[in-house]
């Protein structure tokens, strides 16, 4: 009884957090996180598809995972940027983080990511204008999200 | 949140553990219904009030969001930490370097 009382409550809460505004929020780009192909997701994120490949970008990452929702991927780099990106080219929403790096910060991140299935992911740094790429390859042995 | 920050050779790696479901919003539940989203989906670090990085973060971050990042720092800096889910609810914290 209680468990149905919750479920038809759940979509009037859900409600409310999409229709609350929030100052705290108002940072938050979701343009960038909108569910497209990897091409438009680097249009809308970096403001372009021309990207630089580079191996001063290294993406660490388990060739094969076996736990998909938690997979543990670190992205560093040489090239000293501004901001660090980390994308899945297979998710629904392929940018998974960006990271603006000031004063003292080194651009490397690392973070446990889930993975929709097998896929290349996608390391760029951002320095001025300038976009560099690098990607690995993660398979994916058993499916989570 | 937990926090570890240990300083090396003048860089100091920060690792931090956020206990939060992190929905993406697109996994459905036994019954077959949607979980709706409830992700961590911005957090800022600042060291000695300075501020040292900006995350967003998106929907394909795991459950207890765990990262890892790294400054040019000392022992005895301040960290301070700021997170804020889609229903914002806010996670803050302090630390000293070690």
């Amino acid at each position: 009884m209680k468990r149905r009382a919750f479920l038809e409550r759940t979509p009037l809460v859900a409600a409310l957090a999409v229709l609350t505004p929030s100052m705290l929020m108002a940072a938050w780009n979701e343009k960038d996180f909108q569910k497209v192909p990897l091409e438009n997701a680097f249009q809308n994120v970096l403001g372009t598809k021309e990207l630089v490949k580079t191996d001063k970008i290294t993406i660490a990452a388990p060739p094969v995972a076996a736990d998909s929702s938690a997979v543990p991927v670190e992205v560093s780099s040489s090239i000293k940027g501004d901001h660090l990106y980390l994308f899945v080219e297979k998710n629904l929403t392929p940018l998974v983080f960006s990271c603006a790096l000031h004063a003292g910060a080194l651009p490397s991140v690392a973070l446990n990511i889930k993975m929709k299935e097998s896929s290349l992911l996608y390391g760029v740094v951002r320095e001025g204008g300038k976009c560099y790429v690098a990607s690995v390859h993660v398979d994916v042995s058993a499916q989570a999200c | 949140m937990r926090i570890f920050a240990k300083e090396e050779g003048g860089i100091v790696s920060v690792k931090i553990v956020i206990p939060h479901p992190n929905e993406s919003g697109t996994r459905k539940d036994e019954s077959g219904k949607i979980v709706p989203a409830h992700f961590i989906r911005e957090g800022s670090v600042q060291v000695n009030g300075k501020p040292l990085l900006d995350i967003q973060l998106g929907p394909s971050v795991s459950r207890d969001p765990f990262m890892q990042f790294r400054f040019s720092g000392k022992k005895g800096d301040r960290l301070t930490l700021r997170f804020i889910d889609t229903r914002n609810q806010e996670f803050a914290a302090e630390a000293l370097v070690n």
